[in-house]
């Protein structure tokens, strides 16, 4: 086997992943949960994490709570507290930036972190920066995390899912086949299924195998996508560590799931209100406008069904959108189906200022327009989100969002500080410790 | 409130300078007399001077921005108003305040709030029912209060070491100090306590 590169750091690239990153939280917030089984998404009904000591027991993410009951009897199953792992979340970001400059948030639980050139102001190799990032998030958070560095994302990726948890995995340059060898093809970051089929009918099955292929078989056999990915897996790094908070988004997404499922139509319409409203919000925050609405309809045997409605100039608004909204409502919306859960997408988004009138549009409700959803979103910022709402999103009080099973809501949203409320409370996460 | 003392006095002495020269001239310097008076080079620094002199009622500028004397006219009332200090909140005294958050939460990536549920340390002021502040980034140093796993039993309490011995002492003649026998894990150290009355 010869290496693929001889170079052993033209560039160095990190890339963490949080162990178990919801269950992580809930055992650094809660001592007493160390080394035991714990599983969240109990609102749901549906393991959304599984600690390290639940997977050891067989427990995996997407099972239902009462299979978890059955074959883990002594598992913790406790409700999402998005608030936080959220407050985790930031706080891992900020830690990584005091290493690099260069950090972007990948997701909520991974990042990628540019390391190229900060051997000598952290004076030693980049083995021991990501080991002191490590030791850094351990004792600041009481979370571990696994990381892995080499000379593009692709093969930081590998890294650090080569052994969790808690793994430091460096890939140098010289080192990249060891560990491409038995990697299979399909398990490389940007390899989906159809890729793999493809590949693996092609004759190529581990990721080595694919990394030694010459260039004019990938451009015969492949478009830029994949040529990219082979790049990279060569430790030629392609896809830059975007640096920046997320303003460029492609498009927003709001969803949201109800138990038990519901084939009422005011509530299910109130639904996808509020989640027009949600995603509004989040489109104003970031000053985007959105020229195309996407609704859909989950039912209870997950099907969905779902339709794309073009606006006739950007907006923001979700008064501009509930004539469009309702109608493609009407359009999916069955009353003889149990639904589960609906969402819509705001897609198309530009710049809100930006956005060009037309013809057609009425200067003056526009401004109007504007100056209310100012006014909401101070109101908001002041007393909580839905502080003030439309009336269409109200029905969504007709059923709580999930069956009112006792300990479906986190602790932090019911053990309140004297100052507190249901809809905003201190921005630190609170220890779960009795003294 | 404190007042920076240099700060009034250095207006006091540029006040007395202005005064001076009106009770010689008998009249106002115009701006750029009052510049080489009080050994301001720019326009612009003495252009605040004024608007700080006019704000005290020293000084007064006429519709054509000449300046025209106030208090100055009447020395013992200058006097008087400096000497009440009643500190106008200039931008540069504003700048060196920090906001409650800043003061409690010295790293914030570390930072954690815990409830207080029992009463061990009442005579250090924590009381049942209080929020601590507690800091995972810092070393435990001796006579910090710390939270800690002794023996498998979580509690708040303060750390003392002497020597190679470490105790945990309670701030409440009820409970005993804690040797540990086996273990001891520090979760981190107590920066501050917050009690909200309303």
């Amino acid at each position: 086997m010869n290496p693929l590169t001889i170079r052993s750091w033209p560039k160095a690239i990190l890339h963490m992943d949080a162990d178990a990153f919801f269950a992580s939280c809930e055992q650094a917030i809660n001592p007493k949960l160390k080394s035991r089984p714990v599983v969240t998404g109990r609102e749901r009904g549906i393991v959304a994490a599984a600690s390290y000591e639940a997977k050891a027991r067989g427990i995996k993410r997407g099972m239902r709570t009462f299979e978890v009951k059955r074959i883990c009897p002594d598992a913790v199953i406790l409700p999402s507290d998005y608030e936080t792992y959220s407050l985790f979340s930031v706080r891992m970001f900020e830690i990584l930036r005091r290493f690099s400059p260069d950090v972007e948030e990948y997701s909520i639980d991974e990042a990628f972190a540019d390391l190229t050139g900060l051997r000598q102001v952290h004076h030693g190799p980049y083995e021991l920066i990501a080991g002191k990032i490590q030791d850094t998030i351990r004792k600041e958070l009481g979370i571990t995390v696994s990381i892995g560095v080499s000379l593009s994302k692709v093969l930081a990726k590998i890294g650090s899912k080569h052994k969790k948890p808690a793994g430091l995995v460096m890939i140098p340059g010289r080192d990249i086949h060891l560990y491409l060898n038995n990697l299979s093809v399909a398990d490389v970051w940007g390899i989906g299924p159809n890729t793999a089929a493809y590949l693996f009918k092609l004759g190529i099955r581990t990721a080595l195998e694919f990394a030694g292929k010459d260039e004019g078989f990938i451009r015969k056999h492949f478009h830029k996508p994949h040529m990219e990915i082979w790049h990279e897996m060569n430790g030629r790094s392609i896809y830059p560590v975007v640096t920046g908070s997320k303003d460029n988004y492609q498009s927003i997404s709001k969803a949201k799931t109800f138990t038990p499922p519901s084939s009422n139509e005011t509530f299910v319409y109130a639904q996808l209100s509020k989640n027009l409203e949600n995603a509004c919000i989040k489109a104003r925050r970031h000053r985007l406008a959105a020229i195309k609405l996407i609704i859909f309809l989950k039912e209870q045997d997950f099907r969905s069904r779902g339709v794309e409605i073009k606006l006739n100039s950007p907006t923001s608004y979700p008064a501009d959108m509930f004539s469009v909204l309702r109608e493609g409502f009407n359009h999916i919306y069955n009353k003889d189906r149990l639904y589960r859960q609906t969402g819509v997408v705001l897609a198309g988004l530009v710049p809100d200022n930006m956005v060009q009138m037309t013809l057609f549009d009425d200067p003056v409700r526009i401004e109007k327009m504007s100056k209310i959803y100012c006014a909401v979103d101070e109101i908001s910022e002041r007393y909580g989100k839905h502080a003030i709402q439309h009336a269409s999103s109200l029905p969504t009080k007709l059923q709580a969002q999930h069956e009112g099973e006792r300990g479906d809501v986190p602790r932090r949203k019911t053990e309140l500080f004297n100052g507190e409320n249901t809809r905003q409370r201190v921005g630190l996460p609170v220890l779960n410790i009795k003294i | 409130m404190d007042m920076n003392p240099s700060l009034n006095d250095k207006l006091k002495t540029r006040i007395k300078d202005i005064t001076l020269f009106y009770n010689e001239r008998g009249r106002m310097p115009t701006f750029s007399e009052t510049g080489q008076l009080t050994g301001l080079r720019s326009k612009n620094a003495v252009s605040k001077l004024i608007n700080v002199l006019q704000k005290l009622g020293v000084l007064d500028k006429d519709k054509t921005g000449r300046l025209i004397p106030k208090s100055i006219a009447n020395p013992v009332r200058i006097l008087g108003t400096v000497e009440a200090g009643f500190p106008i909140p200039a931008e540069e005294e504003l700048a060196d305040t920090i906001s409650l958050d800043k003061l409690l939460i010295e790293n914030p990536t570390a930072t954690f709030m815990l409830k207080v549920s029992g009463d061990s340390m009442s005579d250090a002021g924590i009381l049942p029912g209080d929020m601590v502040i507690v800091d995972k980034g810092q070393d435990p140093k001796n006579s910090d209060i710390v939270i800690a796993e002794v023996d498998g039993k979580w509690t708040m309490k303060y750390l003392k070491k002497r020597g190679d011995s470490i105790t945990l002492v309670p701030a409440n003649p009820k409970y005993k100090p804690i040797r540990p026998k086996n273990e001891l894990k520090i979760a981190g150290v107590v920066t501050a306590v917050v009690r909200k009355y309303r």
